[in-house]
Protein backbone atom coordinates (compact mmCIF):
# COMPACT_ATOMS: atom_id res chain seq x y z
CA UNK A 1 0.00 0.00 0.00
CA UNK A 2 1.38 3.38 -0.87
CA UNK A 3 2.28 5.55 2.27
CA UNK A 4 0.39 8.88 3.35
CA UNK A 5 2.11 12.26 2.71
CA UNK A 6 3.42 13.33 6.13
CA UNK A 7 3.43 16.93 4.32
CA UNK A 8 -0.15 16.70 2.99
CA UNK A 9 -1.80 15.25 5.68
CA UNK A 10 -1.56 17.65 8.45
CA UNK A 11 -4.77 18.95 8.76
CA UNK A 12 -4.39 22.91 7.85
CA UNK A 13 -2.23 21.77 4.76
CA UNK A 14 -4.90 18.96 3.58
CA UNK A 15 -7.26 21.85 3.35
CA UNK A 16 -4.98 24.33 1.70
CA UNK A 17 -3.83 22.06 -1.27
CA UNK A 18 -7.46 20.44 -1.59
CA UNK A 19 -8.51 24.28 -2.12
CA UNK A 20 -5.32 25.14 -4.63
CA UNK A 21 -5.94 21.95 -6.79
CA UNK A 22 -9.98 22.70 -7.29
CA UNK A 23 -8.61 25.32 -9.27
CA UNK A 24 -7.79 25.41 -12.95
CA UNK A 25 -4.01 24.45 -13.36
CA UNK A 26 -1.91 27.66 -12.39
CA UNK A 27 -4.60 29.59 -11.27
CA UNK A 28 -4.02 30.78 -7.42
CA UNK A 29 -5.53 31.95 -4.80
CA UNK A 30 -4.69 34.72 -2.94
CA UNK A 31 -3.41 34.86 0.83
CA UNK A 32 -6.54 36.73 2.40
CA UNK A 33 -9.09 33.99 0.38
CA UNK A 34 -7.11 31.12 1.45
CA UNK A 35 -7.36 32.15 4.29
CA UNK A 36 -10.78 32.86 5.02
CA UNK A 37 -11.57 29.40 3.20
CA UNK A 38 -9.30 27.44 5.40
CA UNK A 39 -10.08 29.07 9.20
CA UNK A 40 -6.39 29.63 9.95
CA UNK A 41 -4.40 32.42 11.44
CA UNK A 42 -2.26 34.56 9.44
CA UNK A 43 0.63 32.98 11.49
CA UNK A 44 -0.58 29.73 10.83
CA UNK A 45 -1.54 29.73 7.42
CA UNK A 46 1.66 31.51 6.75
CA UNK A 47 3.57 28.14 8.37
CA UNK A 48 2.29 25.68 6.99
CA UNK A 49 2.26 27.70 3.18
CA UNK A 50 5.68 27.61 3.68
CA UNK A 51 6.19 23.84 4.63
CA UNK A 52 4.58 23.11 1.27
CA UNK A 53 6.65 25.70 -0.45
CA UNK A 54 9.80 24.21 0.53
CA UNK A 55 8.51 20.58 -0.64
CA UNK A 56 7.79 22.07 -3.78
CA UNK A 57 3.98 21.50 -4.02
CA UNK A 58 3.32 25.18 -3.77
CA UNK A 59 4.80 28.46 -5.68
CA UNK A 60 4.33 31.51 -3.90
CA UNK A 61 3.98 35.10 -5.62
CA UNK A 62 4.39 38.09 -3.84
CA UNK A 63 3.20 41.51 -6.21
CA UNK A 64 1.87 44.61 -5.30
CA UNK A 65 -1.93 45.85 -6.34
CA UNK A 66 -2.09 49.13 -6.00
CA UNK A 67 0.13 50.06 -2.96
CA UNK A 68 -1.27 46.99 -1.44
CA UNK A 69 0.49 44.13 -1.15
CA UNK A 70 -0.49 40.52 -2.22
CA UNK A 71 0.58 37.13 -1.55
CA UNK A 72 -0.70 34.22 -3.85
CA UNK A 73 -0.09 30.70 -3.65
CA UNK A 74 -0.14 28.30 -6.34
CA UNK A 75 -0.11 24.29 -6.57
CA UNK A 76 2.71 22.99 -9.08
CA UNK A 77 2.67 20.32 -10.83
CA UNK A 78 4.25 18.16 -8.38
CA UNK A 79 1.65 19.33 -5.73
CA UNK A 80 -0.93 18.28 -7.09
CA UNK A 81 0.43 15.28 -8.38
CA UNK A 82 1.19 14.52 -4.65
CA UNK A 83 -2.08 15.49 -3.80
CA UNK A 84 -3.64 12.64 -6.07
CA UNK A 85 -1.38 10.16 -4.80
CA UNK A 86 -2.76 11.58 -1.18
CA UNK A 87 -6.04 11.29 -1.81
CA UNK A 88 -5.68 7.61 -3.79
CA UNK A 89 -3.68 6.46 -0.57
CA UNK A 90 -7.06 7.75 1.94
CA UNK A 91 -9.25 6.00 -0.63
CA UNK A 92 -7.46 2.56 -0.88
CA UNK A 93 -7.20 2.72 3.31
CA UNK A 94 -10.84 3.09 3.58
CA UNK A 95 -11.52 0.22 0.86
CA UNK A 96 -8.76 -2.11 1.93
CA UNK A 97 -10.22 -1.58 5.53
CA UNK A 98 -13.81 -2.10 4.42
CA UNK A 99 -13.31 -5.31 2.89
CA UNK A 100 -10.95 -6.59 5.98
CA UNK A 101 -14.31 -6.46 7.71
CA UNK B 1 -0.18 4.28 9.48
CA UNK B 2 -3.76 6.37 9.38
CA UNK B 3 -6.97 4.13 10.48
CA UNK B 4 -10.47 4.11 8.26
CA UNK B 5 -11.72 6.69 10.08
CA UNK B 6 -8.88 9.32 9.57
CA UNK B 7 -8.73 8.79 6.10
CA UNK B 8 -12.75 9.11 5.71
CA UNK B 9 -12.36 12.17 7.72
CA UNK B 10 -9.30 13.35 5.85
CA UNK B 11 -11.39 12.56 2.79
CA UNK B 12 -14.60 14.61 4.17
CA UNK B 13 -12.49 17.71 4.75
CA UNK B 14 -11.03 17.52 1.30
CA UNK B 15 -15.02 17.34 0.24
CA UNK B 16 -15.89 20.29 2.16
CA UNK B 17 -13.03 22.52 0.34
CA UNK B 18 -13.99 21.83 -3.01
CA UNK B 19 -17.44 22.69 -2.01
CA UNK B 20 -16.47 25.99 -0.64
CA UNK B 21 -13.64 26.66 -3.37
CA UNK B 22 -16.33 26.20 -5.40
CA UNK B 23 -19.12 28.62 -3.80
CA UNK B 24 -16.67 31.20 -3.92
CA UNK B 25 -15.43 31.38 -7.15
CA UNK B 26 -19.15 31.62 -7.83
CA UNK B 27 -19.55 34.34 -5.48
CA UNK B 28 -16.93 36.21 -6.57
CA UNK B 29 -17.63 36.30 -10.45
CA UNK B 30 -21.62 36.99 -9.77
CA UNK B 31 -20.62 39.98 -7.26
CA UNK B 32 -18.64 41.27 -10.35
CA UNK B 33 -21.91 40.67 -12.49
CA UNK B 34 -24.21 42.31 -10.00
CA UNK B 35 -22.19 45.21 -9.71
CA UNK B 36 -22.10 46.11 -13.23
CA UNK B 37 -26.21 44.59 -13.42
CA UNK B 38 -26.88 46.73 -10.97
CA UNK B 39 -24.81 49.70 -12.36
CA UNK B 40 -27.25 49.38 -15.45
CA UNK B 41 -30.44 49.27 -13.48
CA UNK B 42 -30.03 51.78 -11.67
CA UNK B 43 -29.45 54.40 -15.46
CA UNK B 44 -32.34 52.45 -16.48
CA UNK B 45 -35.12 53.13 -13.77
CA UNK B 46 -33.37 56.90 -13.86
CA UNK B 47 -34.03 56.98 -17.19
CA UNK B 48 -37.37 56.10 -17.29
CA UNK B 49 -38.21 58.32 -14.09
CA UNK B 50 -36.69 61.72 -15.43
CA UNK B 51 -37.49 61.32 -19.57
CA UNK B 52 -40.24 58.34 -19.45
CA UNK B 53 -40.60 58.92 -23.10
CA UNK B 54 -37.07 57.73 -23.84
CA UNK B 55 -37.40 54.81 -21.03
CA UNK B 56 -37.45 51.80 -23.77
CA UNK B 57 -34.89 52.76 -25.92
CA UNK B 58 -32.89 53.52 -22.29
CA UNK B 59 -34.04 49.63 -21.42
CA UNK B 60 -32.75 48.11 -24.47
CA UNK B 61 -29.11 50.01 -24.38
CA UNK B 62 -29.37 48.79 -21.10
CA UNK B 63 -29.58 45.26 -22.26
CA UNK B 64 -27.08 45.02 -24.84
CA UNK B 65 -24.50 46.79 -22.93
CA UNK B 66 -25.41 43.94 -19.99
CA UNK B 67 -25.13 41.06 -22.27
CA UNK B 68 -21.99 42.56 -24.11
CA UNK B 69 -20.59 43.25 -20.41
CA UNK B 70 -21.51 39.59 -19.09
CA UNK B 71 -20.03 38.18 -21.79
CA UNK B 72 -16.90 40.42 -21.26
CA UNK B 73 -16.64 39.01 -17.61
CA UNK B 74 -17.08 35.73 -17.99
CA UNK B 75 -14.41 35.17 -20.67
CA UNK B 76 -11.75 37.83 -18.52
CA UNK B 77 -12.60 35.52 -15.81
CA UNK B 78 -12.33 32.20 -16.80
CA UNK B 79 -9.01 31.14 -16.54
CA UNK B 80 -8.70 32.25 -13.06
CA UNK B 81 -12.20 31.23 -11.88
CA UNK B 82 -13.02 28.27 -14.29
CA UNK B 83 -16.39 28.82 -14.39
CA UNK B 84 -17.98 29.00 -17.80
CA UNK B 85 -20.79 31.64 -17.34
CA UNK B 86 -21.37 32.94 -21.19
CA UNK B 87 -21.75 30.64 -24.01
CA UNK B 88 -24.78 30.01 -26.61
CA UNK B 89 -27.08 27.99 -24.63
CA UNK B 90 -26.72 30.15 -22.09
CA UNK B 91 -27.09 33.13 -24.55
CA UNK B 92 -30.32 31.17 -25.68
CA UNK B 93 -31.58 30.43 -22.36
CA UNK B 94 -31.59 34.32 -21.41
CA UNK B 95 -32.77 35.34 -25.09
CA UNK B 96 -36.06 32.70 -24.33
CA UNK B 97 -36.47 33.90 -20.30
CA UNK B 98 -36.70 37.79 -21.74
CA UNK B 99 -38.99 36.35 -24.71
CA UNK B 100 -41.27 35.06 -22.09
CA UNK B 101 -41.44 37.99 -19.95
CA UNK B 102 -42.23 40.45 -22.88
CA UNK B 103 -45.10 37.50 -23.47
CA UNK B 104 -46.05 38.27 -19.88
CA UNK B 105 -46.01 42.03 -20.49
CA UNK B 106 -47.90 41.97 -23.75
CA UNK B 107 -50.66 39.10 -22.41
CA UNK B 108 -51.33 40.72 -19.00
CA UNK B 109 -51.72 44.42 -21.15
CA UNK B 110 -48.91 45.72 -18.04
CA UNK B 111 -48.80 49.38 -17.76
CA UNK B 112 -45.38 50.83 -17.00
CA UNK B 113 -45.30 50.80 -13.96
CA UNK B 114 -46.56 47.24 -14.02
CA UNK B 115 -44.06 46.49 -16.22
CA UNK B 116 -41.29 48.19 -13.99
CA UNK B 117 -42.52 46.26 -10.79
CA UNK B 118 -42.59 42.92 -13.25
CA UNK B 119 -39.41 42.81 -14.33
CA UNK B 120 -37.36 43.26 -11.44
CA UNK B 121 -39.58 40.26 -9.69
CA UNK B 122 -39.52 38.08 -12.67
CA UNK B 123 -35.64 38.38 -12.73
CA UNK B 124 -34.86 38.16 -8.98
CA UNK B 125 -37.45 34.72 -8.77
CA UNK B 126 -35.14 33.11 -11.14
CA UNK B 127 -31.96 34.60 -8.80
CA UNK B 128 -33.59 33.11 -5.43
CA UNK B 129 -34.15 29.86 -6.86
CA UNK B 130 -30.90 29.66 -8.15
CA UNK B 131 -29.54 30.29 -5.12
CA UNK B 132 -30.88 26.68 -3.56
CA UNK B 133 -28.36 25.65 -5.68
CA UNK B 134 -25.10 28.35 -5.93
CA UNK B 135 -25.67 29.66 -2.25
CA UNK B 136 -27.76 30.71 0.17
CA UNK B 137 -26.90 34.94 -0.42
CA UNK B 138 -28.21 34.50 -3.54
CA UNK B 139 -31.43 33.51 -1.96
CA UNK B 140 -31.31 36.06 0.43
CA UNK B 141 -30.64 38.90 -2.38
CA UNK B 142 -33.23 38.14 -4.31
CA UNK B 143 -36.20 37.94 -1.46
CA UNK B 144 -35.09 41.28 -0.16
CA UNK B 145 -35.88 43.03 -3.60
CA UNK B 146 -39.03 41.11 -4.67
CA UNK B 147 -40.23 42.67 -1.26
CA UNK B 148 -39.13 45.73 -1.38
CA UNK B 149 -40.29 46.05 -4.88
CA UNK B 150 -43.58 45.02 -3.95
CA UNK B 151 -43.45 47.55 -1.21
CA UNK B 152 -42.55 50.57 -3.41
CA UNK B 153 -45.34 48.92 -6.35
CA UNK B 154 -48.30 49.38 -3.46
CA UNK B 155 -47.54 52.36 -1.34
CA UNK B 156 -45.44 54.21 -3.96
CA UNK B 157 -46.73 57.00 -6.36
CA UNK B 158 -44.75 58.79 -8.64
CA UNK B 159 -41.90 57.61 -7.23
CA UNK B 160 -41.81 54.26 -7.61
CA UNK B 161 -39.35 54.14 -10.56
CA UNK B 162 -36.77 56.19 -8.50
CA UNK B 163 -37.55 54.00 -5.80
CA UNK B 164 -36.69 50.68 -8.12
CA UNK B 165 -33.34 53.00 -9.28
CA UNK B 166 -32.02 52.29 -5.66
CA UNK B 167 -34.09 49.38 -4.58
CA UNK B 168 -33.22 47.13 -7.63
CA UNK B 169 -29.95 48.95 -8.81
CA UNK B 170 -28.54 49.70 -5.33
CA UNK B 171 -29.81 46.47 -4.16
CA UNK B 172 -27.40 44.34 -6.68
CA UNK B 173 -24.35 46.66 -6.35
CA UNK B 174 -24.56 46.40 -2.51
CA UNK B 175 -25.43 42.89 -3.08
CA UNK B 176 -22.50 42.55 -5.00
CA UNK B 177 -20.10 44.27 -2.74
CA UNK B 178 -21.70 42.25 0.11
CA UNK B 179 -20.83 38.56 -1.97
CA UNK B 180 -17.52 40.16 -2.65
CA UNK B 181 -17.17 39.72 1.06
CA UNK B 182 -18.25 36.50 2.19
Amino acid sequence: MAEIDDIIHQPLRLRIMAALNALPVSAGLEFARLKKLTGATDGNLGAHIETLARAGYVSVEKAFVGKKPQTTVTATAAGRSAFARHVATLQQIIATSGSDK
Amino acid sequence: MIDRSEASAALADIDDMVRRVRQSRIYDLASQMMVMWGALVFVGYLVTYLVPRHATIGWVAVYAIGIAGWAWLSIANRPRSGVRTFDLKIFLAFAMFLAFGIFCCWLGHFGPRQISAFWPIYFMTVYAIAGLWLGYAFVAIGLVVIALTLAGFLWLGSAFDLWMAFVNGGGLVLGGLWMRRS
